[in-house]
């Protein structure tokens, strides 16, 4: 298990990504996985920013790895305001330009990329989004 | 770290990106296509060869654009050179049926 704490700042994607798609590299994910698994925890550290602390340089993201034989586990921890889910719409990605609304993305691609995705909030730690990428058998 | 080259060709501009596009390198890709299309240039070929992320801030970025041109009626924004992995993030979620790809510049400047 690996855990590491960036400042919550879009500067920090890229280092980010770097963290989690050497570990995903190591585990042995095919590159199309490894990209599922940087786009859908890059999506998650972007919504953190832009919606838990609302903007950069508020708080940490910490971030923590756990593989596993059949699948990696991420979890990511952020102090921001309490991030409900339920009340985004999904987008409709099927409806014409001139309507595409662009709220709702960033949990529609983690949700379309990885196994499992859940949200939970607790009063001590704050924000708890956990997802999950399965190895392939 | 991302780089934008702007070339000028006969009936439209090459825009060639390289890096990664996210939600700290987007806002200046939006910069600049919006100076390109508020200097009346409106045919726009994206170059994503060199990129190697691409997320759905970087994905609206180009949304918008396209969205400007149609509203204006004039031009269209298309991509050149998508890998297929860059691709299967337009295609998640759906924003593959509002672009044009071209394998090759060629083919895209016969679109303008």
């Amino acid at each position: 298990m690996i855990t590491k704490t960036f400042s919550a700042s879009y500067k920090n994607l890229a280092l980010i990504s770097k963290f989690i798609v050497d570990i995903a590299v190591d585990a042995g994910f095919t590159s199309s996985d490894v990209y599922a698994i940087q786009t859908a925890i890059d999506e998650a550290c972007s919504n953190i920013i832009d919606h838990a602390y609302g903007k950069e340089d508020i708080g940490d993201i910490e971030i923590t790895v756990q593989e596993s034989d059949d699948n990696l586990e991420i979890i990511l921890v952020d102090q921001g305001e309490p991030f409900e889910p339920d009340e985004i719409p999904e987008p409709d990605i099927t409806s014409p330009l001139e309507l595409r609304k662009e709220r709702g993305l960033g949990i529609f691609f983690m949700r379309k990329l990885m196994d499992k995705v859940s949200f939970e909030f607790s009063e001590t730690k704050g924000n708890i989004l956990t997802l999950v990428k399965h190895k392939e058998s | 770290m991302m780089e934008i080259l702007i070339t000028e060709q006969s009936h439209c501009n090459l825009v060639s990106i390289s890096g990664r596009i996210d939600s700290y390198s987007a806002p200046q890709i939006q910069r600049v296509l919006n100076s390109i299309i508020e200097n009346e240039q409106h045919n726009i070929i994206i170059d994503l060869q060199d990129v190697n992320f691409l997320s759905s801030s970087g994905i609206l970025t180009f949304v918008k654009a396209q969205r400007e041109l149609k509203q204006q009626n004039k031009g269209k924004l298309v991509f050149v050179n998508v890998s297929d992995l860059v691709l299967s993030n337009f295609r998640i979620a759906g924003f593959d049926t509002i672009f044009d790809f071209y394998g090759d510049l060629t083919s895209a400047k016969e679109r303008f």
